[in-house]
């Protein structure tokens, strides 16, 4: 049970509790405001009935041609707020928009190889490893030099303009590329 | 541009894109040697000097490009980044507003223009330029370009309250003016909406809202859904809302808590719409409704089972409101339900606050919810665990006073660790990255500690609370509600460097400085051992305060990159320009909402004033550091703040009946918006006088826009009488200590006031000696008036008509003040106050002194005294002095020597004694809780003997 509402430029100055957890990243005021000037429905936030803010999700639409759709650039719920289905339903408000509000061909996203609870999420909403991405990630600074933490999976899920599947492929975890091949 | 000319100014360029500067400006006399009038190399030059810091002569050519009344774009581009970097964006606008006017069919001069009015908030001037863009250009973009400005400056606190519905009336009536209807695209359709609202014209908003269209937007904008709602309520809509959002739950199954508050307001509308006593009959039909919506929530909580909450949870609400309308229900009904809630969600971790508005139990009730609670404790799985922990938590809430006795918040304290490192086994195998099931419990134990400490005021309970949750904190290094908690607790023990540690790794950055700094820049100049060249917080002051640098900038150019994204759109294909249109004029709203409360900060500028209060007891006295900050402090004097620091972050589960942990843990009163008006008065009146500056002497430095006057009536009264006036608003905000301080301070310049007013150089003596020495620039801080502070240069300028004033005595309340923070010391010293409080009184007396040196330097030079026949005043002077500096000197002593004791091996061992109780109950180290003892009592020591070591040097620097 949460409310779900658009995020807005000042939910930063609430949004602790959630960003101080390790894998959720803080980044500079113009990240999220560019992203709340050019993509503001596809940035969303779950708040608690007492005002908390509970987890938020943002992402943008990018691609050219076939390769148009919907990216997620952060999705994030505070810890005391776990396994309620709320990163499931954020998903589900992204992937809406993205197949009828953007028409994308497929939603993507970017995961550390490391976050075996993440991945496993994504897997059971239907998103599979595309390609492995080759120190996409900076160091976590838990002063260790693990491969898998600073490289990414991306995962995608095709949309219904992509009925035949084609953003996808089976053995996306042998497929690797280096961060320069990405944008 | 001919190729021989571009071939000349391309290398400008060049120079200026990899920030070559000082080439760039070689690059520009070149070609101005043989065209001394070229605009657009002075222009350049212009820019390449201002990046140099060169501001003076940057102004200058800028001043003269302007007179050129550029229209090119090359020179209007460079002008641009020029004045910005001059803080002079008033005369952007002026700038581009002429270029437009010269050519007005140039439509990029006319959207610069636009753009320049924006980015400085000068709505109404942005509306008439959106008007006349088209009227000439025929475009719908302009017109609501046009309208948004309208609604803006509506919105504008600036805006007299009659003009606003005359603003929303244009607006609505050039909506209806365009060529294609506001639904055309949610953002328009937004702005129609919301101006409807806020002309209370709900019913044609309602009317947009039904038609097919209006509902296909909001079903995908949650945005336009919001308004929606909102507009809804306002029109008094409620049952068909309630109608609609019972058929969302059930059919839909939207579970958005949003449609049950719908539901649930509905329910009652008829009571609680009115305030006449409802009759019987509405009752019963109330009643009735009731029932419907109970059999709605039961059903939704049936269909999703264990899978969402809403259900529920919606029927705990039903059940609180219909008891709160009077309505009759079982005394037990909200009991009952809270049991089926925790059985079924009692593994959940919000289960605690989900529950925490329908716990207000008394009586038998209340004893029924503990003992269904007491017999829900398990700890077999990591699900129980949690559940578990929720039952602590829960039974924590609602004990009553008489059930927290310092015995039995022990015996809970040693329960609480006991669970706790039982609970370690089921995180054994978890990655670092992951957090600890059991932490709840560590934070449990930290709350009873501290609890223990307020029922008993001993110090060894924060002592247990330091070492159970370090012992936490390393078995889950992630958890930053740990952290937070160790922050307070070292911050009351006397260790602000082991706040500092924790703090630093919670890795706060970015816009959270201006929420979190608070935790340890609350006060820091206590803290500080600033006077021994040691600069930690100030720096993490200079450090945090960067995004407010940063920020200013970012926020317009978006509000830029906001109106230009509203033009692509209606250019490009359908869908994209649907997709990429929704909303962006609400996000307008909310970035001016968040620019202003970030720029008007109230932690901004505590920090500011911290930074002054440690940089004064850093540096020399010089004239340098008073007119550098006597400027600064003016600028903010006047904001009116906004609080966004965020203290729900820390953890609480302090019973009901007691104050938060957040509450209990400060070791004083947060400052708020009273405490920086006090002391920003303080410090503004001590450099004033100190100061050669004077309005008109600064009028004639300042360049850069002043900020915007606000209209608060108190701040139209003259500077001089605002700084001498005490508010209520202030003194609520001040400590006991801090009240006394403000009290001397204003007694020291009252005293010493007009001495200063009848040395201090006239204006014009000044101006004529700045000049002389070449340094009047407009930009250049007065590094000139040194000299005059220290006396030499006012000599010969100040001969005045009057007589000096005729000395008086100190008043009373000099001496006194430092006599009774002498006693204060000694009290607490002897009692059993914490360090915190100890230093506090420390800061705040070594703080009046360094405020009397400030005020007494002017009159140091034995010329002055003589010239002025101050030798009676120099007298006084001397004898506090003296006087000050005995009492700080003993402080000192009586610091360094507690320091000495702390750390010795026979304060550890009290340490460790103090916690003995965390060891009789647990399988807790003894070198575990003397490692953290050491810790804990170094930090102290080092502490209490830089402070010590600080006010000799302080006493020594100003003697
Ligand atoms: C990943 C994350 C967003 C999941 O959020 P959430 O709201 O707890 O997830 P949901 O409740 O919607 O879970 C959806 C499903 O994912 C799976 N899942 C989620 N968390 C899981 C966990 N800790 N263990 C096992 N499965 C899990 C489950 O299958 C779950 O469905 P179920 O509860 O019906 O079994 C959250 O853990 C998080 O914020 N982590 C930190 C930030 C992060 O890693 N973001 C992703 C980076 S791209």
């Amino acid at each position: 049970m949460s409310v779900l509402r658009p995020f807005r430029a000042t939910d930063m100055f609430k949004f602790n509790n959630i960003n101080l957890d390790i894998w959720t990243e803080t980044y500079g005021i113009s990240f999220y405001l560019t992203y709340l000037s050019r993509w503001p429905d596809l940035c969303c936030v779950q708040e608690a009935p007492n005002g908390h803010m509970m987890g938020y999700v943002i992402g943008k639409a990018e691609g050219h041609g076939q390769d148009w759709h919907g990216h997620v650039t952060a999705l994030t719920v505070a810890p005391e707020y776990r396994r309620l289905s709320l990163a499931r339903k954020m998903m589900s408000l992204l992937e809406m928009v993205s197949d009828e509000t953007y028409k994308g061909f497929f939603v993507d996203l970017y995961v550390r190889c490391t976050n075996s609870v993440a991945i496993s999420m994504y897997e059971g909403l239907g998103y599979s490893v595309y390609r492995r991405v080759r120190e996409y990630y900076g160091s976590l600074g838990l002063g260790r030099a693990s491969k898998d933490e600073e490289d990414a999976f991306d995962m995608r899920k095709p949309l219904s303009r992509d009925p035949h599947r084609r953003s996808v492929r089976a053995n996306g975890r042998e497929f690797v590329v280096s961060a320069h091949d990405v944008s | 541009m001919s190729t021989a000319l571009d071939r000349q100014i391309r290398p400008i360029y060049d120079a200026l894109d990899t920030q070559s500067n000082k080439s760039a400006v070689l690059a520009c006399n070149k070609v101005l040697k043989k065209q001394p009038n070229n605009v657009l190399v002075k222009a350049l030059k212009a820019l390449a000097l201002v990046r140099l810091q060169k501001v003076e002569e940057s102004l200058l050519l800028a001043d003269e490009v302007l007179a050129k009344k550029p229209t090119d774009d090359g020179v209007l581009t460079a002008m641009m980044h020029v004045l910005r970097g001059l803080g002079r964006h008033s005369d952007i606008v002026a700038m581009f507003e002429t270029a437009y006017k010269q050519h007005p069919q140039n439509e990029d001069l006319g959207t610069q223009t636009f753009f320049a009015n924006v980015r400085v908030g000068n709505w109404k001037a942005a509306q008439q330029v959106a008007t006349k863009m088209h009227k000439q250009f025929q475009d719908d973009r302009y017109l609501y370009w046009s309208i948004f400005s309208a609604v803006l400056q509506a919105n504008d606190m600036a805006t007299p309250e009659a003009l606003r519905p005359v603003l929303l009336k244009l607006a609505l009536r050039l909506i209806s003016s365009g060529n294609t209807p506001s639904y055309f695209n949610p953002d328009r359709f937004y702005v129609h909406l919301l101006i409807l609202r806020e002309l209370e014209m709900y019913d044609d908003a309602a009317t947009l809202l039904n038609h097919e269209i209006g509902q296909k937007i909001c079903e995908t904008s949650l945005v336009c859904d919001e308004i929606r709602r909102d507009i809804m309520k306002l029109k008094g809509a409620c049952k068909q809302e309630g109608e609609q959002a019972k058929v969302k739950i059930l059919e839909k199954k939207d579970r958005n808590w949003l449609e049950f508050l719908s539901l649930l307001d509905a329910t009652f509308w008829d009571i609680a719409s009115t305030s006449e006593p409802a009759s019987e009959d509405v009752k019963a039909a109330v009643t009735e409704e009731i029932a419907k919506t109970r059999k709605v929530f039961s059903e939704a909580a049936t269909v999703d089972g264990l899978k969402d909450r809403s259900g529920l949870l919606a029927l705990l609400e039903l059940e609180k409101r219909t008891k709160s309308h009077g309505l009759w229900t079982d005394a037990c009904e909200i009991r009952m339900m809270a049991e089926n809630y925790f059985s079924q969600f009692g593994d959940k971790a919000c289960c605690y606050e989900d529950l925490l508005p329908y716990l207000a139990f008394e009586g038998e009730e209340l004893e029924q919810w503990t003992s269904f609670l007491n017999s829900r404790k398990s700890f077999d799985t990591p699900d129980t665990l949690q559940r578990s922990i929720n039952v602590y938590k829960l039974l924590r809430y609602n004990l009553t006073s008489a059930e927290l006795t310092p015995e039995l918040e022990l015996a809970r304290a040693q329960e609480y660790i006991k669970v706790y490192l039982d609970g370690l086994k089921f995180g054994v195998n978890l990655p670092d990255t992951e957090l600890q099931p059991a932490d709840d419990f560590a934070i449990l134990v930290g709350h009873a500690y501290v609890s223990l400490w307020k029922l008993t005021g001993e110090e060894s309970h924060l002592q247990s609370a330091a070492a159970t949750l370090e012992y936490a904190s390393a078995r889950s290094k992630q958890s930053y509600r740990i952290r937070l908690l160790l922050i307070r607790i070292y911050h009351l023990l006397g260790a602000p460097a082991l706040a500092l540690d924790h703090y630093r790794l919670m890795n706060v950055k970015q816009v959270q400085t201006d929420t979190l700094s608070h935790l340890i820049l609350s006060r820091a100049a206590m803290w500080s051992l600033a006077p021994l060249g040691d600069i930690t917080y100030m720096s993490e002051c200079m450090e945090a305060s960067q995004i407010y640098m940063s920020n200013s900038t970012e926020v317009c150019n978006l509000l830029l990159i906001l109106f230009a994204i509203v033009m692509t759109n209606i250019q490009t294909a359908e869908f994209i320009a649907r997709a990429f249109s929704t909303e962006r004029y609400s996000q307008i709203i909310d970035f001016i909402e968040f620019e202003d409360r970030l720029d008007n900060s109230l932690q901004r500028d505590l920090m500011k004033v911290e930074h002054v209060r440690m940089r004064v007891a850093h540096e020399p006295l010089n004239a340098e550091l008073v007119d550098m900050e006597l400027i600064e402090l003016k600028f903010i004097f006047d904001r009116i703040h906004h609080d966004n620091r965020d203290f729900e972050v820390i953890p609480n589960y302090q019973p009901r009946c007691q104050p938060s942990f957040n509450e209990q843990t400060l070791p004083l009163k947060p400052p708020g918006a009273g405490w920086l008006s006090a002391y920003l008065k303080v410090y503004i009146r001590a450099f004033q006088e100190a100061s050669d500056l004077d309005e008109t002497v600064e009028d004639k430095l300042l360049i850069g826009d002043r900020p915007k006057p606000s209209n608060d009536p108190e701040n139209q009264l003259p500077l001089r009488e605002r700084l001498v006036k005490k508010r209520q608003e202030e003194i609520d905000d001040l400590s006991e200590d801090e009240k006394l301080f403000y009290e001397y301070t204003l007694a020291l310049s009252e005293w010493v006031g007009p001495y200063h007013d009848y040395v201090r150089p006239p204006p014009s003596a000044l101006l004529a000696e700045a000049a002389k020495s070449n340094d009047l620039k407009p930009g250049h801080p007065l590094k000139s008036m040194a000299a005059a502070a220290n006396g030499s240069a006012t000599n010969g300028h100040s001969k005045k008509d009057e007589e000096p004033p005729a000395v008086k005595e100190s008043p009373e309340l000099i001496p006194k003040f430092f006599d009774d923070m002498k006693s204060r010391f000694d009290a607490v010293i002897s009692g059993t106050a914490l360090p915190s409080e100890l230093l506090h009184i420390v800061a705040t007396t070594q703080e009046a002194y360094l405020l009397f040196a400030l005020e007494t330097v002017r009159f140091k030079p034995n010329s002055i005294i003589k010239q002025y026949k101050f030798g009676q005043l120099a007298q006084s002077f001397k004898d506090l002095r003296v006087k000050a500096s005995s009492i700080l000197n003993e402080m000192s002593t009586v610091l360094a020597k507690l320091g000495e004791e702390v750390a010795t091996p026979d304060g550890r061992k009290a340490f460790v004694q103090a916690s003995s109780s965390i060891q009789d109950s647990s399988g807790f180290d003894h070198d575990f809780v003397l490692g953290v003892a050491k810790k804990t009592t170094d930090a102290r020591k080092q502490t209490y003997e830089g402070i010590a070591k600080g006010l000799a040097k302080v006493v020594k620097n100003h003697s």
